[in-house]
């Protein structure tokens, strides 16, 4: 049984072990093999340029891990590769080649490049940031460091690049073998990475960053760690280049260059790292080949190409290709491992212990768009084990007052407390980490990972992912896990979220929320466009997750109907001011609610109104 | 000291010129047109056609306007349409277009330098110093550009149906205005006014297959900070175009250039809403 064996091997071994594993060896076997029987069956002159290819291939891994992973489309990974080419030629150039050179010409590149990326990623990555918005900080990259360059002198040799300095003496073929099982070597590593649990995270941030940061993810410092170890590569592939051919050049660095990578991994396949390096090593290949016979034809092809791809095939060729096997050959693909749901130790203690301890603290909040006041002067408590029910007419403030208590930065005046912190400016994941959980009015999960997925990422905060192993488990909390089980995503846990029905995505959502642990819960409008019978089925769950584990939940709802089942209060906003705080008794037979919801008004208010 | 304040306000109209039609294209589109450089390059050497088929000087603009306005319009109706849902893969796709459109110039002229002679010579005496009097009068037709583009917005039944489409796209659909056709002659103004500005650059640059490229960033930049509003460009113009023309001719060309790229991107970093509503 293959079960023995595994309890008693560690995880690693485990790991290469299993079929996937044998899958994975066997693959960086026969690659392994190609590049080192390569030179001997090729002709010269492509061993050369495959050299170069290899090292391209390198950048084109991390812009996918970047664009096709994480969703940061740049321009700029080619502009690390030249920090890496110039620091090594320089290097050279001014202390001449030797070993302890040639270790912190390497060591300087990557550190150089980790430097400015920290830099890059500071400026282009915080809580509101937009994609567009840091797509167009890559390319401003490449545009201030090739103008250093050209101003640099004799220093970085100006347009002409730095030439003629001593350099490691290998054969090409040498090269060749070094070059391609560096490249195997980062696609290998970059591929345990990515199909890691911690390596979800990546394509958790391309679905859904709003998602990542209110489950208390702190996704700009994710994104600039994963670019600042992304630009260290590209950095070393850019000396190792440096290094095979004598020469780092303005056009290294460039963003013609960085636009050059961003098109081989479209055409090969973005989000596929063998799309990537087909991608790098074939348009490599391809141009050295036909640009001298036809010059201009060939970029002009490219373009159409590029063009084409983009917009009849955004997965590129090796999407394409992709689709196409598991199509006609399934049986090539290894089904996804069964996962087993697991009860994670919770806080079952706390949730016990406490008394009618406040959880909600909001002491006139406002909220104003210039001279708008959609919100003012609302103060609101909430304690353990309620169910607050915040209802009013359409524009009364109240998506505004749960946004103002998910997210520090958004309230005007006034102070929130959450768990008795200060909320003041403090951004969504920082809150959520006082034990705030959001669920969206429209489901938001993440629509290309599994339902395991989305509910591991949810857990990412407290149990730390691992980089290098895929775990065949997911422990839930009590509370998520019956979410999970009630609705029925327990026996979907393998499928991607985007195929799940409308209800089956808002229980999802619930759950992930769940699965954070949170003592307040906000719910927007959770039971819009639910069946009767789905809708039923959330005010069960919801009343026994706050009975069980004495959470604090807060909801906005519209149904009169499903408020009254579920509440234990209910608060009613109208035109931005808290109008009514009490029973649900008391507030179903005011008048005001009467005539908010009965639409006209009655005689006694009319005249205050008028 | 005269000279340096007429860089300033020049330097500004230039940028004004070359941006105000990626701007148009945000504005409405939200996606940034990749190709905005490439219409520059296709306006200067649709003046220099222009030029050769022996066109009057003033009308090689025209001609680059409508050059720029018909292939803008090809460009959208068949790439740019389908990609509505994707807006970085948009921005991805009109990079490829402006790829093609690069190469195309080259394969129809060459990668050599063209000349086109300037319509208006000599100097005129402002501010106690000779100045180019061309330059001067960039700074009415970028004056005139921003008047004519307000009009357009705010005084026709065409602008009024973008202003819908920019405040609410689906509610204007459902209002039934046709919010392709806006996207589609939005898409050709944009271009239009890229390729016009390409045109009047001719006088002062070169006409190459690269000629549009510097121009990109700053261009970029100007339009993330101004939000996407025309007035908010025109003040980012003057700020930024002012700094570069002061960092250029104490500094350096070099620190000159980078001046919009740097400045940008902090005052973005620290302002991430723009500058729409300072």
């Amino acid at each position: 049984m293959p079960d023995l064996a595994d309890t008693s091997r560690p995880a690693a071994m485990r790991a290469v072990l299993s079929p996937r594993g044998v899958k994975r060896t066997a693959i960086l076997a026969i690659f392994g093999a190609a590049v080192l029987v390569g030179p001997l069956v090729l002709d010269p002159y492509t061993v050369n340029i495959l050299v170069r290819a290899f090292f391209v291939a390198i950048v084109a891994v991390t812009v996918d891990i970047l664009w096709g992973y994480s969703g940061y489309l740049t321009f700029g990974q080619g502009a690390f590769f030249g920090l890496g080419a110039y620091t090594l030629a320089i290097t050279f150039s001014e202390l001449g080649f030797g070993p302890w050179q040639a270790i912190a010409a390497f060591g300087g590149a990557m550190l150089l490049g980790a430097l400015v990326a920290a830099l890059v990623g500071w400026l282009s990555f915080y809580p509101g940031s937009t994609p567009l918005y840091a797509t167009i900080i890559s390319l401003v990259l490449p545009i201030v460091l090739v103008q250093l360059i050209y101003s640099g002198g004799n220093f970085t040799g100006a347009s002409s690049g730095v030439v003629g300095y001593f350099s490691f003496t290998f054969m090409t073929d040498t090269w060749f073998r070094i070059a391609g099982i560096a490249t195997l070597a980062v696609a290998g590593l970059a591929h345990v990475l990515v199909s890691s649990d911690a390596g979800r995270l990546l394509r958790a941030l391309r679905d859904n960053e709003m998602r990542c940061a209110y489950l208390g993810l702190d996704t700009p410092r994710l994104r600039i760690v994963v670019l600042v170890a992304c630009a260290a590569v590209a950095a070393a592939a850019g000396a190792g280049y440096a290094a095979f051919g004598g020469i780092a050049a303005p056009e290294n660095a460039g963003f013609i260059f960085g636009t050059q990578l961003v098109v081989m991994v479209a055409l090969g396949g973005r989000g596929m790292l063998v799309g990537a390096i087909v991608g790098a090593l074939s348009i490599e290949l391809a141009s050295a080949y036909l640009s001298s016979i036809l010059p201009f034809m060939w970029e002009l092809l490219v373009g159409i190409a590029f063009v084409a791809v983009i917009v009849t095939m955004p997965a590129g060729l090796f999407g394409l290709l992709g689709a196409a096997a598991r199509r006609w050959a399934p049986w090539a693909f290894t089904a996804p491992e069964p996962v087993t749901l697991r009860t994670a130790a919770g806080r079952a203690e706390v949730a016990q212990a406490g008394t009618d301890d406040i959880v909600l603290e909001a002491n006139d909040v406002s909220k104003s768009f210039g001279a708008l006041t959609v919100l003012s002067g609302v103060s609101l408590t909430a304690r353990r084990g309620e169910l607050v029910s915040l209802v009013g007419p359409n524009g009364a403030g109240k998506t505004t007052l749960i946004r103002c208590l998910a997210d520090g930065r958004e309230a005007s005046s006034g102070a929130i407390r959450i768990g008795g912190t200060a909320t003041d400016k403090l951004p969504p994941h920082r809150v959520v980490r006082l034990g705030l959980g959001r669920k969206f009015q429209a489901a938001s999960v993440f629509e290309t990972l599994t339902v395991a997925d989305c509910l591991r990422i949810a857990r990412a905060g407290r149990d730390k992912p691992s980089l290098v192993t895929t775990s065949s488990e997911l422990a839930l909390p009590a509370a998520a896990r019956s979410v999970v089980e009630s609705s029925g995503l327990d026996a979907r846990l393998e499928d991607e979220a985007r195929h799940l029905s409308h209800g089956l995505k808002q229980a999802l959502e619930l759950a992930m929320v769940l699965a954070l642990e949170p003592e307040l819960v906000l719910l927007d409008e959770p039971t819009a466009g639910l069946t009767r019978a789905e809708r039923q089925r959330f005010a069960d769950i919801l009343t026994d997750v706050v009975e069980r584990e004495r959470l604090c939940v807060l909801i906005v709802e519209h149904d009169l109907d499903f408020v009254r089942q579920i509440s234990s209060r209910i608060v009613v906003l109208h035109q931005g001011e808290l109008a009514l705080d009490g029973s649900v008794d008391e507030v179903v037979n005011s008048q005001l609610v009467r005539e908010i919801y009965s639409g006209h008004q009655v005689e006694k208010t009319g005249e205050v109104t008028q | 000291m005269g000279n340096i304040l007429l860089d300033m306000i020049t330097t500004s109209a230039i940028l004004f010129l070359t941006s105000a039609g990626l701007l148009v294209v945000f504005g409405v589109m939200k996606i940034i047109n990749f190709a905005h450089a490439a219409f520059i390059t296709v306006g200067g050497y649709a003046t220099f056609v222009a030029h050769e088929i022996g066109l009057p000087p003033i009308l090689g603009p025209v001609f680059a306007f409508g050059v720029g306005a018909v292939l803008g319009a090809l460009a959208e109706w068949v790439i740019v349409r389908r990609l509505y849902a994707r807006p970085l893969d948009a921005i991805l796709a009109t990079w490829g277009l402006g790829l093609i459109l690069g190469q195309l110039v080259v394969l129809g002229f060459g990668r050599g330098v063209q000349f086109v002679p300037p319509p208006i010579q000599g100097t005129v005496a402002v501010l106690g110093t000779e100045y180019s009097l061309y330059r001067m009068v960039l700074i009415l037709l970028a004056i005139a550009v921003g008047l004519g583009f307000t009009a357009l917005i705010n005084g026709t039944r065409l602008g009024l149906s973008t202003r819908a489409v920019i405040m609410n796209e689906q509610l204007a659909q459902g209002l039934g205005i046709n919010s392709a056709r806006v996207r589609l002659i939005t898409f050709a103004i944009g271009c239009a006014l890229a390729a016009l500005a390409g045109s009047l650059l001719t006088p002062l640059t070169s006409v190459d297959p690269l000629m549009g490229l510097p121009y990109l960033i700053g261009a970029f930049m100007l339009v993330m900070v101004s939000g996407g509003s025309l007035p908010a460009l025109a003040v980012a113009c003057i700020v930024l175009g002012g700094m570069q023309a002061i960092i250029s001719t104490y500094l350096g060309s070099v620190l000159g250039g980078l001046t919009i790229a740097v400045f940008a991107a902090i005052a973005l970093r620290l302002r991430p809403e723009g500058f729409a509503r300072a």
